[in-house]
């Protein structure tokens, strides 16, 4: 053969991979809603940056007649290429082929990119669409499976991982996903779950449907699995995207600073207009946080679980911040077991990747109740906390409201570390609500007046007055300052502006135990 | 006025039973499991009746069932029913208003519908997962 042949040789053979699963499978796979392993990444990637590594690799099975069969790339595309022009690595599982099985060579693969990943220090995206281990390989791809995990626990906080679900993903495979940073979900095609509908119905006798059981609902809003939803492929990779405009390549830098069109010194009057009077209406914090960003571009996590906290990304001045805010709207803001884990999780993604946390406090404390109590909001609250004075990022807080008892201290004060807290005048910081402090404070008072009722509500006003407010933790300097709503937004952006050199040291240690 | 829970022939009727001072006269309000508000209580030409139909609308029998129910989700008090049976209600209107964690929360409408059943009335106190509305 001359030299001639031989690159035809080549050429020929790369065609025949890149083919997938063939003609007939590729259709299947387009009328099920669904892109290909190859169309994912050309869609998610800049256009023609991505370089495939390992597109040769081949099962070395032989049992079962393994080796007749054809596997192109056993399953797999792997390899690198760029989103905005900077680096990130990628696996895409192929479904057009053996159903997207992982074998001991597809691991492999997965694995080599996900070091390469780690050794450039850029994110890792794995697009799963897989029917699960190839039963075929037996133990080998258990490993294989159990090697993925090892790195994916690796890599954590070291770089970013994301994880997409375009398809069945089940049995093991969850574990990658489930260690990884960010779950992205496609509706109707995409589906998560320990043990499939099958099983659980010769075990427990229940009737589910795939929907149902791990549908991208019930993982964004219920289980809270999931990050992220969307209606279909196109847009989940839109979002993927933008996701990765706010974080860094790795640990060791910080996220891009993009230019800004919107006016750091930008006052916004209409701040002042969105608590309302009465302390006991609810509100949306999501527009205080949508006013106080960058032209109000802010990328909610979890949008769709545990609603009574909003966490999310966001640019001051076009740097990333990383948002935890109550929502009075749901739940009354109060903090539970849910809320407590979807903020812990979000507060430890920031930290470790030098993203600094702005939190909008307006909350009354803990949800109460014998399922919160039972579900172990000891346990859970405690991660809160616990990831607030972990955190070694610049952090500021803005209480907008109410920050009473546990949850003043629980929710970014200065008391866990703090760098700045600025209070709005509506602010109410107490040990508890003005009716509870003086039904205890003044019992005897309102058991002994002729008209307990009267005499109730004058102790209650009485306390408001004076205690409901944010002056009292300001005259200690729990509070740093008191400000006007409308200066939100250049306060803010100056506070991080003096914090961009923060440095703080933690005692050396292996690692802490955070309450899980 | 106190209730009653019934069962007739596997029926589960709710009974609500009022003394009237002054006369012999009860009034009686059942409703039929898959409860209208409509029938308002016949047999009672005492004062009751003037006042008996608005609450009776109001709390359906709690074996009543719209498919689609609206939990409390947390512990609170009902402040203020919004809604009645038999209102066509969008999605995300509100239903009623739970006082709960200092705050009037609104429990709003999960899928468009029209009310079924009311489970609840102002100052009951419920309980997270208590049924308060349900929807058809």
């Amino acid at each position: 053969m001359g030299t001639v042949e031989k690159i035809n040789e080549l050429r020929i053979r790369r065609q025949a991979l890149e083919q997938g699963g063939g003609a007939e499978r590729i259709e299947k796979q387009h009328e099920s809603g669904k892109l290909t392993a190859r169309e994912r990444l050309e869609k998610l990637l800049d256009e023609n940056s991505f370089v495939e590594v390992d597109a040769f690799v081949e099962t070395r099975a032989i049992d079962f007649d393994m080796q007749k069969k054809k596997i192109p790339g056993d399953g797999v595309v792997t390899g690198y290429g760029t989103i905005e022009g900077r680096p990130v690595f990628v696996a895409s599982q192929d479904f057009t082929v053996i159903g997207g099985s992982l074998g001991e060579a597809h691991a492999r693969k997965i694995t080599k990119v996900m070091d390469m990943a780690m050794k450039v220090g850029a994110p890792f995206i794995s697009i799963n669409d897989s029917g699960g281990a190839r039963i075929e390989e037996g133990i080998d791809a258990l490993s294989g499976y159990g090697e993925i995990f090892f790195r994916n626990t690796l890599a954590s906080g070291v770089i970013p991982q994301i994880s997409v679900i375009m398809g069945p993903c089940a049995g093991g495979a969850v574990y990658s996903p489930a260690i990884t940073d960010f779950v992205f979900m496609v509706d109707k095609t995409s589906y998560m779950f320990i043990t499939g509908p099958q099983v659980i119905k010769s075990v427990t006798g229940e009737d589910v449907t795939f929907e149902t059981l791990g549908g991208s609902e019930v993982h964004n809003s219920k289980s809270g699995v999931a990050h992220f939803r969307y209606a279909n492929e196109e847009e989940c990779i839109k979002e993927i995207r933008r996701l990765l405009s706010f974080l860094p390549d790795n640990n060791l830098t910080d996220p891009e600073i993009l230019p800004v069109s919107d006016d750091p010194n930008r006052l916004d009057d209409s701040l002042s207009e969105i608590v309302p009077d009465s302390s006991n209406k609810p509100y949306d914090m999501k527009e205080i946080v949508t006013k106080v960003l960058d032209n109000g571009d802010f990328m909610e996590v979890h949008k769709h679980f545990a609603r009574n906290i909003i966490v999310g990304f966001g640019r001051l001045n076009g740097k990333t911040v990383g948002i935890v805010a109550n929502q009075p709207n749901v739940l009354a803001g109060a903090l539970d077991v849910d809320s407590s884990d979807k903020a812990a999780r979000f507060i430890r993604f920031c930290d470790a990747f030098n993203i600094p946390l702005v939190t909008f406090t307006d909350t009354a404390g803990y949800l109460p109740g014998t399922g919160q109590e039972y579900s172990g909001i000891i346990r859970h609250g405690a991660k809160l906390l616990y990831a607030f004075s972990e955190a070694t990022v610049p952090k500021i807080n803005v209480i907008v409201r109410k920050a009473y008892g546990g949850a003043y201290i629980a929710m970014n004060s200065k008391h866990l570390g703090a760098d700045v807290v600025f209070a709005w005048p509506s602010a109410e910081i107490a040990v508890m609500g003005p009716e509870g402090a003086a039904n205890i404070i003044f019992r005897k008072e309102i058991a002994a007046a002729e008209d307990p009722v009267a005499c109730r509500d004058q102790k209650i006003e009485e306390y408001r007055n004076k205690f409901s407010n944010p002056y009292i933790a300001a005259a200690r300097g729990y509070v740093d300052d008191v400000i006007d709503p409308a200066t939100t937004r250049p306060r803010l952006i100056n506070a991080l502006e003096m914090l961009a050199g923060k440095r703080e040291n933690r005692p050396a240690k292996k690692h802490g135990n955070i309450p899980l | 006025m106190k209730k009653f829970l019934i069962k007739v022939n596997g029926n589960q009727y709710e009974v609500e039973v009022e003394e009237v001072k002054g006369s012999s006269a009860v009034a009686y309000t059942t409703t039929a499991a898959p409860a209208q508000p409509a029938a308002a209580p016949a047999p009672a030409p005492a004062p009751a009746p003037a006042q008996a139909p608005a609450p009776a609308a109001k709390t359906a029998p709690s074996g009543a069932a719209g498919s689609v129910k609206v939990t409390a989700p947390m512990p609170g008090t009902i402040l203020n029913i919004v809604a009645s049976v038999g209102d066509k209600v969008k999605r995300g209107q509100v239903l009623l208003i739970l006082e709960a964690m200092k705050m009037e929360n609104e429990i709003v409408a999960p899928a468009d519908g029209t009310v079924v059943s009311i489970n609840v009335t102002s100052g009951t106190s419920v309980n997270a997962g208590d049924l308060l509305v349900s929807i058809e």
